[in-house]
């Protein structure tokens, strides 16, 4: 048990960044309507406040940026499991 | 150019030259103009004054939300208790049904811009680190104790449950962040304000633990006792959370919608319906989990 349990938050914490990471643009998120660069009709307010709104910003950013960490934390984690695990 | 000169004579080599011409800055050799004559600019001038002072200006912001985030002074604010703030805090975390007025108390600073929250000792509706650290090291004691009276005593218990506590306190904080985060709630209240009140529900758990312990070795009631103790820990607590954090998560009570139209006035009726759902589901739902997570013996 990797520091009593904070192991497995953290397992938790990889794996779901994971899943968001993975989600592709083109081919999921934009055939559900999942995406920013939908653009509003003339006059239309782009609604920020909306929860969807938010939750299409919080996964495009977290697939922005988590890209280059992910690489390597999923290495460290991977080469820790193969050695030690 | 000459053409004796090489090709990469663009840059600095030609600096002995160029300079003296480049120098009146409309002089006859501005074709080029190397670094020398672009520094002595004084327009060029006057934008790297305005870059600097920029530099600068982001840099002690940042600074200062750096230093409110972790800084000793703000955590200092906290600890500022008194006697009887903590037996009155204690009194409403565990009969909040009585309390009255539930709003913190600011007061403005000296120059009026600004007011300030008092600390824990001047308003009892403050939160504060006192309780909740206490509570905490009790709680895992006394998980231990009874594990102890059970004859099922291992030191590791000690950093188990340790590593329980701090796990529900940041699956919490993550909870509540992230609600505020998709809620679009833009509160000027710290995160410490959130640990602080997340930690008072160990002083129900306590309690609860306590009581039904007692009650078994007494041998009175059963398991339905400890359930009616706990369901009463676990309701005052979540009403507690659910009139102090209505201030941190709902921050302008009757200030929404009074300088939009009606179209804005309808958002932010349906913004706050969510939000308060969002409240109920925090303070009753998620607490409910957590609490019977951690009372669990």
């Amino acid at each position: 048990m990797v520091l009593f349990g904070l192991g497995g938050l953290i397992y938790v914490a990889v794996l779901l960044i994971n899943g968001i990471a993975i989600l592709s643009e083109d081919r999921f998120l934009a055939r559900i309507g999942w995406t920013t660069t939908a653009e509003p009709g003339f006059g239309g307010v782009r609604d920020d406040a909306s929860v969807k709104a938010r939750l299409v910003n919080l996964v495009s950013s977290i697939r922005t940026l988590m890209r280059i960490p992910l690489m390597f934390i999923n290495t460290v984690i991977i080469l820790y499991e193969l050695i030690l695990g | 150019m000459p053409p004796s000169q090489p090709q990469s004579g663009y840059g600095y080599q030609q600096q002995p030259q160029g300079a003296p011409a480049a120098g009146g800055g409309g002089g006859g050799y501005n074709m080029h103009p190397n670094f020398g004559g672009f520094m002595n600019d004084p327009t060029a001038q006057m934008g790297f004054q305005v870059g600097k002072s920029a530099v600068m200006a982001g840099q002690e912001y940042m600074e200062q939300n750096f230093g409110r985030l972790v800084s000793v002074s703000a955590l200092k604010h906290y600890f500022n208790v008194s006697n009887s703030y903590v037996v009155n805090k204690l009194y409403i975390v565990l009969f909040p049904w009585w309390h009255r007025p539930w709003s913190r108390q600011q007061r403005l600073s000296n120059n009026g811009q600004d007011g300030y929250f008092l600390p824990p000792r001047e308003d009892t509706n403050s939160p504060d680190m006192y309780i909740p650290m206490m509570a905490l090291v009790t709680y895992i004691l006394l998980k231990t104790l009874l594990a102890g009276l059970r004859g099922a005593f291992d030191p590791e218990l000690l950093a188990t449950t340790f590593f329980t506590s701090v796990f529900v306190l940041l699956l919490e904080i993550g909870i509540i962040k992230l609600g505020t985060l998709l809620l679009n709630i833009s509160s000027t209240s710290q995160i410490f304000d959130l640990v602080a009140y997340s930690g008072y529900k160990f002083v129900g758990v306590i309690i609860s633990l306590l009581l039904s312990e007692l009650l078994g070795h007494l041998g009175v009631g059963g398991r339905w006792a400890s359930w009616v103790i706990f369901l009463y820990c676990f309701s005052a607590n979540a009403f507690f959370l659910l009139r102090s954090l209505r201030y941190v998560l709902l921050p302008d009570q009757n200030g929404q919608g009074v300088g939009g139209g009606a179209a804005g006035y309808t958002v932010a009726r349906s913004q706050r319906n969510r939000r308060t759902q969002f409240l109920f589901v925090y303070s009753y739902v998620v607490q409910f989990g957590f609490m019977l997570w951690l009372s669990k013996v």
